[in-house]
């Protein structure tokens, strides 16, 4: 199942997982009972990711779907490793961002509630520290973006290819970015020079160019999540990239099999 | 500034110790505890003596509170690793580990030494086996070029550690080739 197909399921609510043998749902039939409904933090069970995982350790995991909380932190990776800005997650973030605000209401009103048990206090905790942990990723992975937009506001606003991966507000910030920027140096430096130099954006021959653009070129290092299409190399030569195949290669290359979620950055 | 210095060239460390306490573990619990669901997934219930998988950091917290003990992972043993240092330093490549050893053991040594079978043996064949891959990968440094350089088997850590040199290399052998220098003038 690719990206877009995982979207569409989480968009209509339907879990993007995929059933499999488990100790919860073992532990289930036995004890169906008394745990049915005893899921005390207002959510709907989870079995399936919980199960879900590989038995063997040096199995490869990515034959399975990742839960939204896997895809933020592959998301989140990737950012970090990319040179570029890439599309923006919105559905994903909401998912969770949702996913948050109930787990904390629900731990508010539980620690509100004083015939809360010895024990309940350690589940509470527990879903406390998740909830503080996911929160850490979001925040990571949003100022990473946002650093990459403020360090490419000039050029973000004039390319529309960049300006299609980013939010409606992370694109406001942008050319908010970049206005406030050109206006601070108009007017400490820029006014007091001649008209031939007074511009941020000149393209002068044989002088590199003023707008700070992505380099592409970086190096990034590659881990393959499947069998990956042919790609060509910048030395001519052909590669094809096997599943778990890591490599260390310029971004450019691997810029599609970014996009398509066939490889991660690592 | 959005985001600090530090954290701007590469991954730090504690945050691959992150990722890594998402994956789950064995544990023993020593209190019960009826099934829980949290954002990545229903753990429980703990209904001691029985075995429960949970992610390891939510392992690490109990273990901390002295309400579980953490069942070691298959590789982490002194046998297993025996072998796999022995097949490091028989072979020229690196040997087959899971994805993110280093940090999961670490965590586990830090907190649960105790549930190990002989934590020292365990500590000093891990870091025999890094030094070993560490000479590997600094090896393959000698055959970087500007395209591509592949790196089965290495561990997230250790792709980490490379970073930022091999980075820099790799984009520095980038620019000659894009900009080859003038030739030399020819002999007159």
């Amino acid at each position: 199942m690719d990206w877009d197909t995982q979207y569409e399921l989480m968009k209509a609510g339907r879990p993007v997982t995929v059933a499999g043998p488990s100790h919860i749902t073992r532990s289930d039939h036995t004890r169906h009972d008394s745990d049915e409904g005893d899921i005390p933090m207002g959510l709907p069970s989870r079995d399936q990711e919980g199960g879900r995982r590989r038995a063997d350790f040096l199995v490869d995991e990515e034959e399975v779907i990742l839960t939204p909380l896997e895809q933020l932190t592959r998301h989140w990776m990737n950012e970090r490793h990319a040179p570029d800005i890439l599309p923006a997650q919105e559905d994903l973030l909401t998912s969770l961002l949702d996913h948050l605000r109930r787990q904390s209401e629900a731990v508010q009103l539980l620690r509100e509630d004083p015939s809360t048990s010895e024990e309940e206090h350690i589940r509470i905790m527990l879903v406390q520290t998740e909830v503080e942990r996911v929160k850490f990723i979001v925040r990571s992975y949003v100022r990473t973006r946002l650093f990459k937009i403020e360090k490419y506001a000039r050029f973000v606003t004039t390319n529309a290819e960049v300006q299609r991966r980013l939010t409606a507000a992370e694109l406001d910030h942008a050319s908010r970015h970049a206005k406030i920027t050109d206006q601070h140096f108009y007017v400490s430096v820029l006014q007091g020079l001649p008209e031939k130099q007074s511009h941020l954006d000149d393209t002068p021959l044989f002088v590199p160019p003023m707008v700070t653009e992505p380099d592409k070129s970086r190096p990034v290092f590659v881990h393959a999540l499947k069998q990956c299409p042919r790609i060509r190399l910048p030395d001519g030569a052909a590669l094809d990239m096997e599943k778990g195949h890591i490599s260390l290669m310029p971004y450019a290359v691997v810029e599609q099999l970014v996009a398509r979620g066939e490889v991660e950055l690592i | 500034m959005a985001l600090p210095q530090s954290l701007r060239a590469s991954v730090i460390p504690p945050e691959l110790e992150l990722i890594a306490s998402q994956q789950l573990v064995e544990i023993v619990p020593l209190i019960s505890m009826e099934k829980t669901a949290f954002i990545s997934g229903a753990y429980g219930p703990f209904r001691p003596p029985n075995k429960a998988k949970i992610p390891l950091w939510m392992a690490v917290n109990l273990k901390l509170k002295k309400k579980c003990h953490i069942v070691a992972p298959a590789w982490l043993n002194a046998d297993y690793l025996q072998e796999r240092l022995t097949e490091e330093t028989l072979q020229l490549s690196f040997s087959k580990l899971p994805f993110r050893f280093t940090e999961i053991s670490k965590v586990i040594l830090d907190v649960a030494s105790d549930d190990l079978e002989n934590p020292d043996k365990i500590r000093s064949l891990l870091k025999d086996l890094r030094e070993a891959r560490q000479a590997k990968s600094r090896e393959g440094l000698k055959t970087l070029d500007h395209s591509e350089l592949s790196l089965p088997n290495l561990c997230s850590m250790e792709i980490n550690e490379i970073r930022p040199y091999f980075v820099q290399s790799m984009s520095i052998l980038t620019q000659l080739v894009r900009n080859p220098a003038p030739d030399p003038l020819p002999n007159v």
